[in-house]
């Protein structure tokens, strides 16, 4: 078994809609709909995470011999 | 004689008729310059196309107007398609524009409509194959040039709208005669990067600059590429092959970054909503169940335990009485039989069976006696016997007979003398 690969950030959002949509149709019991509701927070809060606290991406070229390397236009 | 003079109308008519009967001119192919060009307001464009010897008058309708790539202006080099038809009103033959391209690219222009025409008949412009661009990519790779507008457009545009998504940038030659070659490279180059999304293209420029994305080993590498492709060559007008097969066409660069990429702020505000959309569904779940749980908790049976208890105490006791009335009921009904019984008349007066029985012996005895022939014999009857059996017959006796007679106190032998038959019996 190979590890999960962590899911992406549109996957988490893709994810958080559903269960939104879910809890939102009522159709669950309490039980499962606050397991499903921690999950979410959880994913809101990655959600969030990711989108404020990572620090601006600097661009990068592919060199000649296919290295990356930082790229500024000025 | 005025017969042989026709009409100025009747011989516009007749050259009129002669023109629009000839299929040379139903579709003309025409080469030349412009001069005299008016932009009508109606959209109509009146001009004449003229080269060193000669020129026609022309005019394009606002329906094929529109459809001009390029403006044309008076000097313009340009190849017409159209029909030739004389104008009644003023007698001149004329050219009706359909299509009109610039001069000098038309060779250009006929490669890239075979192209055209070929890739999609080989299916690679089919919807069935365009992938899906992802709403939120974490790498997004631009074949690009490494300096000009593009690669600044679509930076500076990733960074304002999405910062956190990382932009690298495959340096291609985007014109001249070895672009094609080096862009299919980079295209192939950049599969092996983890993008979620790849942008090709250029600035604008004339249709040569654009070229190589006209090129059919481009298209085909676009065709082929496992990442999903958007394409953006030059400006808004400019059509290449590359924005056909791509699997999303942007208009210009700063346009391809802008589908690329959401944008931060409305990320952040969507999720926030959802994240109120799943606390209040969330409470209004809680809220419910909540309410359901006070209308249990204040049902009558659960406020007043022992109102069951008493209830069903209750109807034991009924049950517990009724048993008993039912047993009462039943030992009176016994007891009374008993009573009738124990107060019979036989039972109480026993002996009465015995009287009766007492009573019935005397008349039998008094009856037998009537019939005992002992009882006769004592009045003073005998019974004559011979040979053992009672003689009722004068017949069986006769004379000399050894007879038997019995008395009530005892018996005598007799001989018999004498027989004498009653006549009369």
């Amino acid at each position: 078994m190979t590890k999960e690969k962590e899911k992406t950030f549109e996957e988490k959002l893709k994810e958080l809609e559903t269960i939104v949509n879910e809890l939102e149709s009522g159709d669950i019991d309490l039980d499962s709909s606050i397991e499903k509701y921690t999950n979410a927070m959880k994913l809101v809060k990655e959600c969030d995470e990711k989108l404020k606290n990572v620090e601006e991406k600097v661009s990068k070229i592919v060199t000649d011999n296919g290295t990356l390397e930082d790229f500024n236009v000025e | 004689m005025n017969s042989k003079y026709l009409t100025v109308t009747a011989i516009t008519r007749y050259l009129k008729a002669k023109f629009d009967s000839d299929e040379n001119l139903r579709e003309v192919f025409l080469k030349g310059e412009i001069s005299n060009i008016k932009y009508h307001t109606t959209g109509h464009i009146y001009f004449s196309i003229k080269d060193e010897n000669s020129k026609i008058n022309a005019i394009m309708f606002s329906s094929s107007a529109k459809k001009l790539l390029f403006r044309p202006v008076d000097g313009s080099k340009v190849l017409v398609t159209g029909r030739i038809a004389i104008y009644e009103a003023t007698g001149g033959y004329q050219i009706y524009v359909d299509e009109m391209i610039e001069d000098g690219v038309g060779n250009l222009y006929i490669a890239f409509e075979k192209l055209k025409q070929d890739l999609a008949r080989e299916g690679l412009f089919d919807q069935k194959y365009k992938k899906q661009i992802p709403k939120i990519p974490e790498r997004v790779g631009v074949v690009t040039a490494k300096t000009g507008a593009a690669i600044k457009d679509i930076i500076s545009t990733i960074k304002r709208r999405y910062p956190i998504c990382e932009v690298i940038l495959f340096p291609s030659l985007v014109q001249g005669e070895s672009a094609k070659e080096d862009i299919v490279r980079n295209i192939r180059l950049a599969q092996n990067y983890d993008l979620d999304v790849l942008i090709v293209g250029r600035g604008g420029g004339s249709i040569e600059d654009l070229w190589p994305f006209n090129e059919e080993i481009v298209a085909r590498a676009i065709f082929d590429c496992k990442i999903p492709v958007i394409s953006a060559v030059g400006h808004e007008i400019d059509f290449t092959i590359a924005d056909y097969v791509a699997d999303l066409r942007a208009p210009t660069p700063t346009g391809a970054a802008e589908m690329a990429v959401p944008n931060i702020s409305d990320l952040i505000n969507y999720i926030n909503n959802l994240k109120i959309r799943l606390n209040e569904s969330m409470n209004k779940k809680i809220n419910y169940q909540k309410l359901y749980l006070d209308s249990i908790k204040n049902s009558y049976a659960l406020k007043n335990p022992l109102i069951m208890y008493e209830n069903k105490k209750q109807k034991l006791d009924i049950l517990i009485d009724n048993l008993s009335k039912v047993l009462v009921k039943k030992y009176d009904k016994a007891k009374h039989n008993f009573e009738i019984i124990k107060n019979s008349y036989v039972l109480t007066n026993p002996d009465i069976i015995y009287k009766d029985k007492q009573i019935k012996l005397n008349n039998l005895i008094e009856k037998l006696e009537l019939v005992n022939p002992l009882a006769v014999l004592r009045r003073g009857y005998s019974l004559t016997i011979l040979d053992d059996k009672v003689i009722n017959s004068i017949d069986k006796i006769k004379v000399g007979s050894k007879l038997t007679v019995k008395l009530h106190n005892g018996e005598f032998d007799a001989t018999v003398n004498k027989v004498k038959e009653n006549k009369n019996d």
